[in-house]
């Protein structure tokens, strides 16, 4: 018994547990007071509209929707992982990358006319999207490094630049836009540059959409966990985030690190754009606001726990509540409800480190508890 | 002649909408807390006030409505702003991720909350964006008396504020607390100055100002997409505000110098000169934020913010 009781309490003083368990909170919370928006909204269809944000495609009865519907989720699952993880390399480099928006939009420029345009392989249209982005990417990186510009701020101004940008171009390239439907042409599925579906389209009911990209995705977040854990680049960065003066007396090049940070995120950004524009599901659309994918990013990030592995399953949980909340118009909610969930989330994961602190703080005050006694008992 | 004082109207407004937030974030960013939500906070101010101005019954007073709308949208962004002193101030927790959040939650409320005031039976879904043709009139007048040319004249109560705000950040005993408290919150402390309070004092008045930035950006027009939160307003205000390096005066400068290029992109079409240079009109809509990304570089070496800026202040 006495081994049980051990084993919980060290279980629950691990950080990982903490912070999984403080993940999970704020998504609870996020889904309780979610809930309690669509109570006020609808009080009889309430109940009803969160069934189906949280079942998004289990409220199927076909089984053939229900995997055809699942792989579509699984395969907007994939992007996001890749902006999370752009979001999670900027931060533990001590910064933030807010620019992934503006990024993203590069990278979906060149996509739009390498995919449809040119009709280039996939794998070069990837590589040479998350070249594009990486090079956006640096320009706030090089403003940091040399002339200390802060990068939150170059960052959404290059968003806005970046949106600019793309829209003025693309919407007077008749070659890659689709005037009538304001938007890009999709890269086809029989096109070069749809990512391939590997046979995947067998395992999920016909769907197409799913495929390489999601294989992709999970060895980039092996490789980013293993960059930032085992390799000296990792190592420098991230003490470079934790203690801007330390890495400096350590003779860690600040400026360099600045440039490889923003770099690596950028590419990510990129790859994110690359994931979701070249599966034939989707397109650059006319829009007066940047992508919302660069602010998803830092949802899962961060209810990830900043970590890669958890940001699998954090991006997976937001897309499927974003997925579920399109599905919800027909009860006569509107679907960014899952939108106000979500934003909950990040409001909420802002205070972990307070709680994590408190946590920690418990935990002093009750070895110090335990000392005293132990030494009153001896008295 | 028309289209001149058109064109002025168009550029009054603009600065107004900018100056007014920026003036908003100078105070937040002077005590020490990163005005990141401005956009967050402009737009919970504007649908607020687009609630009110769509249930309130077109019986009561003008007069009477107008000054609601106006209480309406200050107070609700105010109240939309202490999340982020909450967080922010007593909880310590990261500014920018903070105020990333509130961005994206006040247009999704908004959104959601707009859609289900416009349900009706033909349109079950409703609709994210609002008509309010009778508060448009009672906002905007005839300037000079010039039929067709339209003046929001909530314009005129922003000018006079620009005075206001110099004599309290300059000359107030508050204003120097405020700023004391970005520069160097612990020697703040020792003089007895409440660290927390100010800073919380600060942050209410951005989300004030912001919320009548927002009313007079959506007040321009007799309608609004709110889907699209402040058009990025909040944003460009940001960088007015570091534009203006945190300066009433100079704020005021660079509001002026945005707005130029901002009513440029919506005027250029009818100036022949500039029409037949047939540059895109997304040229004129990125040149803003460009300039500002020019101006960040020269003005970034020297540091001219406030010190202990997004830093929260640890008490023990």
């Amino acid at each position: 018994m006495h081994k049980i009781k051990l084993f919980f309490s060290s279980f629950f003083k691990k950080n990982s547990t903490k912070t999984v368990v403080t993940s999970l909170w704020c998504a609870l919370m996020g889904l309780i007071l979610g809930f309690v928006i669509l109570l006020i909204i609808n009080l009889n269809e309430a109940a009803h509209g969160m069934t189906s944000v949280l079942g998004n495609f289990l409220i199927f009865s076909n089984a053939q929707d229900r995997l055809n519907y699942f792989g579509q989720t699984l395969a907007k699952t994939a992007p996001l992982i890749a902006m999370s993880l752009s979001i999670l390399v900027s931060y533990k480099a001590g910064l933030f990358n807010l620019g992934a928006s503006g990024q993203y939009s590069i990278a979906a420029l060149v996509i739009t006319f390498l995919g449809v345009a040119v009709n280039m392989p996939w794998w070069l249209v990837i590589i040479i999207a998350m070249i594009a982005a990486m090079l956006w990417s640096m320009i706030s990186g090089a403003l940091k490094a040399f002339f200390n510009v802060n990068e939150v701020i170059s960052g959404i101004m290059l968003n806005w630049i970046a949106l600019y940008l793309v829209n003025g171009i693309l919407t007077s390239s008749p070659t890659v836009w689709d005037a009538a439907h304001s938007e890009a042409f999709t890269i086809s599925d029989t096109s070069n540059a749809h990512i391939p579906n590997i046979g995947l389209d067998r395992l999920f009911a016909g769907n197409t959409i799913v495929g390489l990209g999601m294989v992709l995705v999970l060895i980039v977040v092996i490789i980013i966990f293993i960059l930032l854990k085992k390799t000296t680049i990792g190592y420098e960065l991230k003490t470079t985030g934790l203690n801007e003066d330390a890495s400096n007396y350590a003779g860690i090049n600040k400026k360099k690190n600045i440039l490889i940070a923003t770099a690596i995120s950028g590419a990510l950004a990129g790859l994110a754009a690359s994931l979701n524009l070249q599966n034939g599901f989707t397109s650059w659309t006319l829009s007066s606001t940047t992508p919302v994918i660069g602010f998803q990013g830092i949802s899962s990030a961060f209810l990830g726990g900043l970590h890669p592995i958890g940001i699998i399953f954090s991006s997976y949980f937001i897309v499927h509540i974003t997925d579920g909340g399109s599905m919800i118009t027909d009860l006569g909610f509107s679907p960014e409800v899952a939108s106000i969930m979500t934003s909950i989330i990040i409001y909420l994961s802002g205070f972990v480190f307070f709680v994590k602190e408190v946590m920690h703080k418990n935990e002093i005050k009750e070895e110090l508890n335990k000392i005293k006694r132990e030494e009153e008992k001896r008295l | 002649m028309i289209m001149a004082l058109s064109t002025l109207s168009f550029l009054l407004a603009y600065i107004s909408v900018l100056t007014v937030t920026a003036l908003g974030g100078m105070f937040s960013e002077k005590s020490g807390t990163l005005a990141l939500s401005l956009e967050g906070c402009m737009t919970f101010g504007a649908f607020s006030a687009g609630i009110a101005m769509h249930l309130l019954p077109s019986s009561m007073p003008d007069f009477i409505s107008a000054l609601l709308v106006i209480l309406i949208a200050l107070i609700s962004a105010g109240l939309y702003s202490l999340l982020l002193a909450v967080a922010c101030i007593t909880f310590k927790a990261d500014q920018t991720l903070v105020g990333t959040a509130l961005n994206i939650l006040s247009t999704a409320i908004a959104v959601v909350l707009i859609k289900q005031v416009t349900k009706t039976e033909a349109l079950p879904v409703g609709n994210s964006r609002l008509n309010f043709t009778r508060f448009y009139e009672i906002f905007n007048v005839d300037m000079f008396g010039i039929q067709g040319v339209k003046f929001n004249w909530l314009t005129i109560i922003v000018l006079l504020l620009i005075p206001i705000v110099y004599l309290i950040i300059y000359k107030s005993q508050y204003g120097l607390r405020l700023s004391s408290c970005g520069e160097n919150p612990a020697s703040a402390e020792s003089l007895g100055i409440n660290v927390k309070k100010t800073r919380y004092m600060g942050v209410l008045t951005s989300g004030v100002f912001a919320g009548l930035g927002g009313l007079l950006l959506i007040t321009m027009n007799a309608e609004w997409e709110f889907a699209n939160g402040a058009n990025g307003f909040g944003f460009l205000a940001l960088a007015v505000l570091i534009f203006g390096q945190w300066k009433p005066l100079f704020i005021f400068l660079g509001a002026f110098v945005f707005s130029a290029f901002k009513t440029l992109s919506v005027v250029y079409p009818s100036i022949n000169f500039l029409a037949n240079l047939g540059i895109s009109s997304y040229f004129y809509l990125a040149l803003p934020y460009i300039v500002c990304l020019i101006v960040l570089v020269f003005t970034s070496k020297k540091n001219v913010g406030p010190k202990s800026l997004g830093k929260p202040y640890e008490t023990d």
